[in-house]
């Protein structure tokens, strides 16, 4: 597997980039390195808003949630969601936080 | 370019004989001709599936484009030793144009970027129906995404838990029996849900399909969540004339579709009136004329179908609204069911736009994780969903025949006096 | 109604610049220069003129011979289409070949349908001519065709079908190979209209079905037989557990704790006994492989259709559970495709679909037409299995039924 190296710390990474260790190996540097990727200017409150409640839902109930309940609990739309994470929930802000690739079919 | 390495691959060439057009010999030549690696990569990975019998694709991949969360599956090789050239092998959607018509002029524009850009593999079409590009690598995504909109204006499909990318029969561009603008409808409503089709938000996929009739050519019955299929409401149109041409072996039945094999003259009453679903034709032999009783049709194509020259779908058109087909996973495979028995079809189509963002709405706030809308129309029941979330009437042609339990949920303001009642009360009556 | 482009946007005759969108995409900042939901190009600028000034005003068609149709439109206008088979996976130079084509007969205008077949329009009888004797002509080095006329009426026409192990990746079956193998044995129906009816067939390489493959006349499924693995190290790392076991139709997948090198681990368990072998676990976590060489094969379904003529639209059926396979040519699932498709074409009436003539005769003698052996797995025993058990004293003596003397208790 593949890894990334990011001020000092060692990420273990699947090839599309999200963190295999889990919350475990979650750290306020993968936030920073994936922020580079996904070229995000700044981290603001509203960023870490979504990426509290996608780990306080995954810890909670082990899955990450449905896009319209993340919506719901942030408040934010998911267009709104969009500008914060240009990848978008899944692709971006999931993996910001830590959590799993999502699944299912294509 | 440099030099190409080939893998021997003797089970697929196997494949180049025969005189369906063959893949194998294609992909080969391609990979010849642009020296391409990924050509022979890919075969060859493919080789060692037909050796093995198991793919060596690994599981997901979560790959796209900024400000999208679909239309480009991740896909990564499992052999990517051995394969290097394909160790990323992306799907991405490009969303077709209605009822796939092209001029070369952009085809061979699409084609100069895929040769640029990716593995120069392509599906014509993918089921869903969109243009499938076939296998390039995550650094080329965005290039490709910036290609497609700045000089092909085009935009990637559907995929994930979003609007799929719909579509639709060939319908009035070359179809007399076309009731609806089925090319007009899927582009109104492609472009008006343009946020649900790139945003994945639903619980699961939703599929939009549009047929001009009920021959329905491009299976909207079994495989869209919201089929949309052409209907007449008045009288099948008739030029007794074509059908005596018929009768009198002048015109070829079914258009000519049976023109390699004798089956006899033609028999009306065979072929025809005797086939009839409903038994609602008559032939008059002696008037040499045909009737419709037309209040008893049900509208299956047949009589069309045969006669062509004769028969014509009537005036007064519209479509019958189905909902909820879906493949096996999870819980069976499933038809679409008849919701709206005729909507009126005009631009810019409000009524339909409506009726899809209602069901939307029920189905994003009460959906459970990979619930299709025919499993929550299950779940809740077909009565339910009508009535309570749809707000519709319910009619006899939502069902093939009423239930035969007697298990009837009913509500406590239908019965009167209501639920509470007194225990004491009822013993007085009854002593235990 | 939308607005109606005319001629093909301009921008397509300009030419492709493979330096444009490196000038464009700036991966500091990502977001600009980014042209989002413009949707697909306008289907109108893309109809040949003669089809746009006929638009829905057609008056009939006619095939007036396999492959070939001519329409005739209300103004008097006519269009021939030639119909054409192709392998839906293809390369750019077999799409520049189909430009070649389009460009030298019909003005540059081509459509595909649903079912993979491309058609070229022309107007006159001259050029459809040409056309014809130019696409018999062009060959693949192997031999093959490139372009097969055919696919209409009384055919079986292009099989539907999904991506295989050219790039999914959960098949239990290829299914370009499959496809090739079969067209080639039942070639001489592609371009002929001497069936009882159009047979559709399809294929899908596991149980999503990623096509109409459930409501086929004849079609081919990808099935596993074998449960899947459990990888218990990286189970809880890769995987939503509680969508897993959501995951699975029969509640067969349970969470469990496993002690790997002295620490707790989340993972699953498999009640094997219940597994169908949907793979639908594996779809939801990449840590449950279910594909097996040896296990994997196909599943030959009979009898279903879309249309609503004559009958009501209707579900394929499993009539042989389980074939191995058998790459490059997977002769057996050919031989029985074959034998079915010709049995259906010897004793149905005309205009019977698979299915209709099916339901006339009796399963059981479709049974014993088609020498298909009947065995357990083809007696339901799913959701809604009562529905298809014979509830009535009518059917036929065939070759199965062996009467009843003795009973030993």
């Amino acid at each position: 597997m593949p890894t990334v190296e990011y001020k000092g710390k060692v990420f273990e990474v699947d090839e599309d980039g999200f963190l295999l260790g889990g919350l475990d190996a979650w750290c306020k540097e993968w936030v920073e390195y994936v922020k580079e990727q996904e070229g995000i200017q700044e981290l603001t409150e509203e960023h870490w808003k979504v990426i509290n409640v996608l780990q306080d839902y995954f810890r909670k109930n082990g899955v990450a949630p449905m896009v319209r309940i993340l919506s719901k609990v942030t408040g934010y739309p998911l267009k709104k969601i969009y500008e914060l994470f240009p990848s978008g929930p899944g692709k971006g802000a999931c993996k910001m936080a830590g959590l799993p690739k999502p699944t299912g079919c294509v | 370019m440099g030099e190409v390495k080939k893998h021997e691959t003797p089970l697929l060439d196997q494949l180049k004989s025969g005189p369906w057009p063959s893949f194998v010999d294609d992909i080969y030549n391609y990979a010849e001709k642009h020296k391409k690696q990924s050509g022979f990569d890919v075969l060859g990975q493919m080789e060692l599936s037909y050796k093995e019998k198991e793919t060596h694709w690994k599981h997901g991949g979560i790959v796209g484009v900024f400000g999208y969360g679909g239309g480009v599956i991740g896909r990564y090789s499992d052999q990517q030793d051995k394969f290097p050239s394909i160790w990323a092998f992306h799907t991405i959607r490009v969303n077709q144009p209605a009822a796939k018509w092209y001029h070369t002029s952009a085809l061979r524009k699409l084609c100069d970027l895929w040769d640029h850009r990716g593995s120069g593999l392509v599906n014509f079409h993918g089921s869903t129906g969109d243009i499938i590009l076939l296998g390039t690598v995550t650094e080329q995504l965005e290039y490709v995404f910036y290609d497609l909109t700045h000089q092909l204006k085009m935009d990637l499909g559907g995929s994930g838990s979003n609007l799929r990318t719909p579509e639709c029969c060939m319908g009035m561009s070359r179809c007399e029996w076309a009731c609806i603008d089925t090319q007009d409808i899927v582009y109104e409503l492609t472009m008006q849900f343009q946020d649900e089709l790139h945003r994945p938000a639903f619980p699961y996929k939703f599929k939009i399909k549009v047929s001009g009739c009920p021959n329905d050519c491009v299976a909207a019955i079994a495989r869209a969540d919201f089929s949309i299929i052409g209907i007449w409401r008045d009288d099948i149109k008739i030029d007794q004339e074509a059908v005596r041409a018929y009768v009198a072996g002048e015109l070829k039945p079914n258009a000519g579709a049976h023109s390699d094999r004798d089956w006899g003259p033609f028999d009306i009453k065979k072929e025809v009136i005797d086939l009839c679903p409903t038994k609602c034709m008559y032939w008059d032999e002696r008037e040499k004329k045909l009737y419709i009783n037309n209040k008893e049709c049900n509208r299956c194509m047949h009589c069309i179908n045969v006669m062509p020259e004769a028969l014509r779908p009537g005036d007064d058109r519209g479509a019958v609204i189905l909902m909820g087909a879906k493949a096996p996973i999870l819980e069976g495979a499933q038809l679409s069911t008849v919701i709206v028995p005729f909507i009126k079809i005009e631009p810019p189509y409000d009524n339909l736009k409506n009726l899809i963002y209602k069901v939307w709405d029920y189905w994003m706030e009460n959906g459970k994780n990979r619930e299709r809308v025919g499993e929550i129309i299950q779940r809740i029941g077909l009565n339910r969903f009508i009535v309570d979330v749809l707000g519709l009437k319910p009619i006899p042609q939502h069902v093939r025949e009423p239930r035969s339990n007697p298990y009837i949920f009913w509500k406590e303001e239908e019965v009167e006096g209501g639920w509470t009642r007194d225990v004491a009360e009822f013993r007085k009556r009854h002593p235990a | 109604m939308s607005e109606r482009p005319e001629k093909p946007d301009p921008i397509y005759t300009q030419p492709y610049d493979p330096t444009l969108a490196e000038k464009l995409y700036n991966p500091q900042k990502p977001m600009e220069n980014r042209i989002t939901d413009i949707g697909p190009p306008h289907y109108w600028q893309f109809l040949p003129p003669v089809i746009q000034r006929n638009y829905g005003k057609w008056k009939s068609h006619e095939i007036i011979q396999p492959g070939v149709l001519k329409y005739k439109a209300e103004s008097g206008e006519v269009v021939y289409v030639v119909r054409c088979g192709t392998p839906r996976l293809e390369t750019t130079d077999y799409i520049r070949e189909i430009c070649e084509i389009a460009d030298k007969y019909c003005d540059g205008y081509v459509r595909w349908t649903t079912r993979n077949n491309i058609e070229f329009h022309v107007t006159d009888e001259e050029k459809l001519r040409a056309l014809l004797e130019d696409l018999k002509s062009r060959k693949h080095p192997g031999g093959s065709y490139k372009f097969p006329i055919g696919g209409t009426g009384a055919s079986v026409t292009n099989i539907v079908h999904t991506q295989g192990w050219i790039h999914c990746h959960t098949p239990a079956i290829d299914a370009s190979g499959v496809v090739k193998s079969i067209m080639d044995e039942l070639f001489e129906y592609f371009g002929s209209h001497k069936l009882p009816a159009q047979v559709r067939i399809s294929l899908a390489c596991c149980l999503n079905m990623c096509g109409a493959v459930h409501c086929s006349d004849i079609a081919v499924v990808g099935i596993h037989r074998k449960p899947p693995l459990v990888e218990d190290e990286r189970l809880e790392k890769v995987c939503e557990i509680p969508l897993v076991i959501a995951a699975c139709p029969l509640g067969a997948i349970k969470p469990a704790t496993v002690e790997i090198g002295g620490e707790k681990r989340k993972t699953v368990r498999v009640n094997e006994d219940r597994c169908m072998f949907c793979g639908n676990c594996y779809t939801m976590c990449p840590a449950m492989p279910i594909a097996d060489g040896q296990g994997d094969g196909l599943a030959i379904v009979v009898g279903g259709k879309v249309s609503n003529r004559i009958t009501p639209p209707k579900f394929s059926k499993v009539v042989i559970p389980y074939i191995p396979n058998e790459p490059p040519r997977w002769p057996t699932a050919v031989k029985w495709i074959k034998k079915i498709l010709e049995t259906y074409s010897q004793y149905a009436n005309k205009y019977e679909r698979v299915g209709d003539w099916i339901e006339r005769i009796g399963w059981e003698r479709f049974f014993e037409l088609t020498e298909i052996p009947f065995t357990w797995h083809l007696i339901d025993d799913y959701r809604l299995a009562y529905n298809t058990y014979r509830t009535s004293v009518h059917f036929k003596f065939t070759s199965h039924v062996e009467v009843m003397t003795d009973y030993e208790y």
